[in-house]
């Protein structure tokens, strides 16, 4: 399944978050996420996403799609980061 | 949807916050660890002990190739599945000369009939291609009745020979000949392609091993013993018609390669590295295409369909199920 998760949560959490996402995700731009996973590293994500935030402050927003095809992706201006997995 | 990396800019390999950053002239780059697969290193890469460490706990292989796009070597981690009765299943099928034959022949026939569909592809397409197709067929009809692994081996590099020439006909105007295949190194632009595209080939089948319990060091059409890994190469014949050849005549029929994407090095032919990157690409997309798998009626990729065949040796190891290699089905 593919996914993009945004995020927004305080500043001791923020961090914390951001690192966990990193080694599931690409990182898009600030407090966004996206790329492709298997249910189980979904899951895991999750799992640890859980475990960091704080329920009454922090909100998480994933939107998951079953596959990229039937989506565009529009982009304007320049990208943070080169994405792909060729180096 | 654990994929491959390539690494072609010469950078810095780090773990860092529990995942895999790539320092380069490029900048930073965070690769997500549970998403990596194998890394590939095409370019000059620097990393510490730790680094192989973390990729050692979390399996991921990494294979590197040399300037000029030659397999050098694996650093293939810590076996993490064993299972000392699967060793010695996977002995016992070598040792026993019978056993041994059967899974020979088993992936000499697959890989015969995946060349037979990829000329019957083109035959479809209107290249003539039908006579060696017909010689082929009959040739691989005949892989059951050989004896001896030197005698299939033989009738292997037979249809090996009968299928190459026929790159020719399928690549007319293209500027691309095939002549004869050449190796170490490729003394024409066509076979360093499929140099290449073997050697990427081999690297993800020792991935795809790895994450089961077989022992690459023991194959069966190709011998074991003198060398690290042989089991790879038996199934990788298997794929590679469907996935690299065909790749190869794509690549070249949308001209994304050209005959100008080679140079010249002590007699042998080297692939740009611009001509690799898209390459690499291409390769990748093929792994990740699905198609769909009849017997377990569901879509799976090319790489998945790799691993399954891993599966389906243990299972012939085990005694469940005899082995029956893939043939596709288009």
């Amino acid at each position: 399944m593919f996914v993009i998760l945004v995020y927004d949560a305080g500043v001791k959490r923020d961090p914390k978050i951001l690192k966990t996402c990193r080694k599931y995700l690409n990182w898009i731009q600030n407090s966004v996420f996206e790329g492709e996973l298997t249910e189980g590293k979904f899951k895991k994500l999750q799992h640890e996403l859980r475990d960091i935030i704080n329920a009454q402050e922090d909100y998480i927003v994933i939107y998951v799609l079953s596959s990229q095809r039937y989506n565009s992706r529009i982009t304007l201006g320049k990208p943070k980061v080169e994405e792909g997995f060729i180096l | 949807m654990e994929r491959m990396v390539n690494v072609f800019s010469n950078g810095v390999f780090r773990r860092k916050g529990n995942t895999i950053l790539f320092e380069s002239d490029k900048g930073n780059r965070y690769l997500p660890v549970e998403s990596v697969r194998e890394i590939i290193v095409h370019g000059e890469v620097d990393f510490n002990k730790r680094f192989l460490e973390f990729l050692s706990e979390k399996e991921i292989t990494m294979h590197y190739f040399n300037h000029y796009g030659y397999y050098m070597g694996t650093f293939y981690p810590r076996e993490h599945y064993n299972s000392g009765f699967m060793t010695l299943k996977q002995a016992e099928f070598y040792l026993d000369p019978q056993k041994r034959l059967e899974l020979a022949q088993a992936f000499v026939w697959g890989a015969a009939q995946n060349i037979t569909k990829v000329l019957r592809y083109y035959s479809n397409r209107g290249k003539d291609v039908m006579g060696s197709l017909e010689q082929i067929e009959r040739l691989a009809a005949l892989v059951e009745s050989t004896n001896k692994i030197p005698e299939l081996m033989a009738l292997e590099g037979n249809m090996r020979e009968l299928y190459y020439q026929n790159f020719d006909v399928i690549l007319t105007g293209s500027g691309f000949t095939f002549q004869k295949r050449s190796r170490r190194p490729p003394t024409n632009q066509l076979n360093a392609l499929i140099s290449f595209g073997n050697s990427l080939m081999y690297s993800i089948v020792l991935a795809e091993i790895y994450k089961t319990h077989l022992d690459p060091r023991i194959g069966y059409l190709h011998t074991t013993n003198d060398r690290r890994f042989s089991l790879h190469l038996d199934i990788a014949e298997i794929f590679k018609p469907i996935i690299v050849d065909r790749l190869i005549f794509t690549l070249i029929s949308k001209r994304m390669i050209t005959l100008k994407d080679f140079g010249r090095l002590e007699g042998g032919i080297v692939m740009s590295e611009k001509a690799r990157k898209i390459f690499v690409e291409g390769f990748d997309e093929r792994l990740r295409q699905v198609i769909r798998q009849r017997k377990i009626r569901r879509m799976v990729s090319y790489r998945r369909l790799i691993r399954m065949e891993v599966y389906k040796l243990e299972k012939h190891f085990l005694g469940d199920e005899p082995y029956e290699p893939f043939v596709a089905q288009w």
